[in-house]
Parts: C-alpha cells; structure tokens; sequence
C-alpha cells in the first residue's frame, strides 16, 4: 500500500471536520473523494498531504514519496508570465533537469501562452498550468482538490482526459476531490465522505449496486390490474404509468417477463451516480 | 533559494504603482518637512555658517532611516500575503524547507529597502544640489552607500520580528501606517532629538532606526561640522546630541559604538527570528517523524 490512513481526526473547537477516516491508496491507483460542500474532502486532503496535523489518527506512507497538489484557489502569481511561474517552482526543487518547464509546457498544451502573465489566463488554461506546476517535481502521487470546479463542461472534460491520461503514461497515483458525480465515475476508488465519515467505499459500479436502485417505469392499458398483479409498491403511479423501485436488473426482468401482456411500454433506468449519492448524503441543502 | 529571491523581487518591481507609493511615501515626510518646518530650524540656525546644508544634510540622514524602515516593513508583506492565499502551503511542499524560504523574503526585504534607500538617496541630493548646491565627499557617499545595507539588513530581522505575529494583510497595512506614522518621530526625524522631553528621549533610544539615523547623519553632515564648529569642539558636541547626529548612553556615542550597538540589536534580533522560526520548524518535524 502506498498510502494508508489510520482512523485519521480532525476537530476545529466542537467541531468535528473529519472523523476516524481509514483509507488506502494502492499505487497507480485513481481515487476519488466524494462529497457535498463541507463534508470533510479537502481537510482529509490537507492531512494526507502533511498540510495540517491530525487530531487523532495517522498517515503511513510506505517509503519518502514525491507529492504534487493541485490545490483548490490559484497558489501562482498573477503578475508573473507562466513560464516565470513555473521556472520559480523549479528553481525550488533538487534535481529537475532544465528542460523540466519546457517539456511540461509541451506535454499539457501550455506552449501558446507561456509568456502570458498567470492572471490573465482564462479558467481552464489556469488549471492546466496548476497541473503543470504540481508536475514540476516528477510526482509519485498527484493530489487535486477539486480541480474542476467552476469550469465549463467542455474544460472539465478537458482537464479530467488530461488527468487520466497522466494516470495512465506515468502510473501516477492520483487522488481527487470533487463534488460532480459523473467525474466519480471513472474513478478505480470511489469514497464517498459526508459530516466527516466515510460513507461508502469501492469502485463506481459497485456503489451503484450497492446503494442507488433500479428504476422501473411501466406503461399500461390497465394500471390497476398490473398494480395488482406486481407484489411490490411502486413509488409512483399515474393514470397509466407505475415506476417501480428495484434492487436488480434481474427483479426487473422478472417483473416484465411476468406481466408481458400488460405492458405496452416500458423504461428501464440503471441506478446512477446521483442515485447512489443521493441515498448515501440525503437530500438536505448545506 | 535565489529562484525566489527572484521571485519576490520580480513581485515587487513589476508593481509599478508600488513601487511608486512606496517611493511617494517615503517622500512624502521629506516634502512635507521642507513645506513646514524647515524655515522655521533654519530661523533659529541663522547665526551658524552653513546652516542650510547643515539641514539638508540632517534631513536625508533622517529620512533614509525612516525609509529603510518603511519599505522593508512593506516587502515583508509579501510573506503574509503568501501565507494568507495558500501560496506558502505550496511552497512549503517544495525542497526549498521552511528556513530558507523564510530567509529569501527577508533577503529581498533587504535588496528592496536598500534599493529604495538609494533612491530616494538620488532624489534628496539632486534637489538639494539644485537648490543650495549641496556636495558631498567621496567618503561621505561611499559610508552612505555600506550604511544602506546594512540599516535595511537590521531593518529587515526587527521588522520581521513583528511580522511573523501577523497574519492578515489586513492587520499589518493598519500596523505599516502606525509604524509609518510613528518612524519620524521616534528616530528624532521630524522633531530634534534634544528638543523632546526626556521620557520621548529614552524611548527614540530604544529604537535601532535611531542609531541608524545618527550613523548616516555622521557620514554626511561631518564636513559641514568641522567647518561650521571649527576650534568650538565642546559646542560641536552640544549640537551633536541636541540634533542626534550621535546619541548619548552615559557620555556620546562614538562611531565605534553606534555600530557597536547596531551589531548587537542585529545579532540578538537574528537570534530571536531565527530562533521562534526553529522551533516551528521542529514542532512540525516532530510531528512529520511520528507519523
């Protein structure tokens, strides 16, 4: 394991930020720590990274390894042009050969705007810069806390290839915030972490399996009949149509196969993400 | 280490309207002192030879001690702002370490404040020159120039020691207008040091910039004072601590002495910065090994 924590803690007066969170992060592995606004993701983050000391709990790293984060705001100097920006970050670094800046420039697409003062880049190009600057030392394992929040979707796209892909070439361990669903998705490790705790933990299907259910809609001449007919409950029922609730694929093809001459329509729905979520955090606002 | 040197100068240059007001506010009490005050010193100067340069040359010795106050409590900020957008969690990640990331903004501190010195050095001699034909010896400018670094490099730790209490840029623009308020008259810039009662004399001898104002006024005023107090030696002596060109402990402070004391205020200023910056650095690192 490369990376382990150990019912990792951490409190701010009463409150209680992070609660007993046992993680590991296996090598070459993509994680990504799910959550609402608050729920713990980047002051569990921060602790792994060495940024802020643990309350109660530990991380074990299994040799000295090279950290790069990505973190939330901008941590580059607006006034100075991104090769400056840059070339100062490696100037702080032991061994980075000297072509380091150029060679990531040309990797991730920078080369069109490296004389450009940071502040004036729009969104997505400042991200890819962040990215080439948590690079600068060669990383074992990339931290990003929520690197594509208030992006456009086509950026975020963008930004989430371009992660994979690092993933992929370097066998880069990468470990993520975020608080879009669809980018937990392609994740090998999805931890879903709400109020501090972890609340689920495994890969995207199999938190769809476990949490988000199947729906179900049928459309049908009689509705009565076939309501009578179907042991569960729906959860809604029209003039003509019944959604139903189901735990498998294969309750659903019972259901169908059953009532076959009912049935003049239907819609099957695989739980998703949001589903998934949705059960795991509750629907209150925060 | 010398990338981000590089870095914090950049920072600070590339700003011109910093570097602008920070010029302007370092001017600002010297033109404010010629609008006001001037004719009024000069007045009960009259009967001495020399007296305008004399002035001239007290002012700029008391305005570059203020100015080397002033601009390296203003680059230290920059330590604050990174602290307070993150940028120093970033770079606490790199190989650079905490003690010499700390030491590179006290090191461009002091390039800046001594650079601003030099400036506004330029600027008071040019107008002087202009206007009463002011000159200095070689030895007088090359003192001037050594004493430059070394004010802004004890500017730099005494500063530094208050910022590192601070950590909103917010708090320490409201304690740089204090200090900026207060610099001109605690190195006995704005009022004569003899002309303040004797509690405001100890205090402005507690004040390092003090001695660096003495030390500049010695450099450039000293051949005006051999001509204007030729053969008066005892009322040369009055003059020097009236005007704070040298300081008094129990008799007048020799050159020797003045550095003597500015050496020391450094040195034990290191050691306290460097000292509180240490043992946040183990505490940290007790805490990294025990993981």
């Amino acid at each position: 394991m490369l990376l382990e924590a150990q019912h990792l803690t951490k409190t701010f007066g009463e409150h209680v930020a992070v609660n007993a969170v046992d993680l590991q992060i296996e090598k070459g592995s993509f994680t990504a720590l799910l959550g609402p606004n608050g729920a713990g993701k980047s002051t569990t983050m921060n602790m792994l990274i060495g940024l802020l000391q643990p309350t109660a709990g530990r991380v074990i790293y299994d040799h000295d390894p090279k950290l790069g984060v990505v973190f939330q705001g901008s941590v580059l100097d607006d006034i100075l042009t991104v090769r400056e920006n840059l070339q100062v970050r490696a100037g702080q670094y032991r061994h980075v050969p000297a072509d380091r800046v150029t060679v990531l420039s040309q990797q991730l697409g920078l080369t069109a705007f490296m004389a450009q003062r940071y502040g004036t880049l729009s969104g997505g190009q400042r991200r890819r810069v962040d990215i080439a600057r948590a690079l600068i030392n060669n990383p074992d394992i990339l931290f990003l806390d929520e690197p594509t929040t208030g992006l456009d979707i086509q950026t975020r796209l963008a930004i989430w290839t371009l992660v994979q892909r690092l993933q992929r070439e370097k066998q880069l361990t990468v470990i993520l915030t975020t608080h879009y669903l669809d980018e937990a998705d392609s994740a090998d490790n999805v931890i879903v972490i709400d109020h501090g705790r972890i609340l689920a933990q495994g890969t995207a299907a199999d938190i769809k399996t476990r949490y988000a259910a199947d729906r179900l809609t049928l459309t049908s001449p009689d509705v009565v009949q076939l309501a009578a007919r179907v042991a569960r409950q729906p959860i809604r029922r029209t003039a003509n149509q019944l959604t139903f609730s189901l735990p498998t694929m294969q309750a659903a093809l019972d259901i169908l196969t059953a009532n076959r001459s009912l049935i003049s329509n239907f819609e099957f729905r695989p739980g998703t993400m949001d589903d998934a979520f949705l059960a795991l955090t509750g629907k209150e606002m925060r | 280490m010398l990338a981000m040197i590089k870095r914090n100068l950049l920072l600070y240059f590339r700003d011109h309207s910093g570097v602008f007001f920070s010029l302007l506010g370092a001017l600002i009490s010297f033109v404010l002192y010629l609008v006001f005050l001037k004719k009024n010193m000069l007045a009960s100067w009259h009967q001495m030879p020399d007296a305008k340069l004399l002035l001239d040359t007290w002012l700029i010795g008391g305005t570059l001690a203020i100015t080397s106050i002033t601009t390296t409590l203003t680059s230290l900020a920059l330590m604050v702002t990174d602290k307070e957008k993150h940028i120093a969690d970033d770079l606490t990640l790199t190989d650079a370490g905490p003690l010499r990331l700390f030491t590179s903004y006290l090191i461009s501190a002091a390039v800046i404040g001594t650079l601003t010195q030099l400036a506004m050095f330029g600027i008071m001699w040019g107008g002087f020159y202009l206007t009463d034909g002011l000159t200095l010896s070689g030895t007088a400018i090359l003192n001037t120039l050594g004493l430059m670094v070394t004010s802004s490099l004890l500017a730099v730790v005494v500063n530094a020691a208050i910022v590192q209490g601070i950590h909103t840029v917010d708090s320490l623009g409201k304690l740089g207008t204090i200090i900026g308020t207060a610099a001109g008259f605690l190195v006995g810039t704005y009022i004569p040091i003899g002309a303040l009662p004797s509690f405001a004399q100890s205090m402005v001898k507690f004040i390092p910039g003090s001695y660096v104002a003495a030390l500049y006024r010695q450099f450039l005023m000293d051949d005006k004072l051999k001509t204007a107090f030729a053969g008066h030696l005892a009322t040369r002596h009055t003059f020097e601590r009236l005007m704070g060109v040298r300081l008094t402990w129990s008799t007048l402070l020799t050159q020797q002495e003045t550095y003597l004391i500015m050496g020391l205020i450094f040195s034990g200023t290191v050691a306290l910065v460097f000292g509180l910056k240490w043992l946040q650095i183990q505490h940290r690192r007790q805490y990294l090994r025990e993981r």
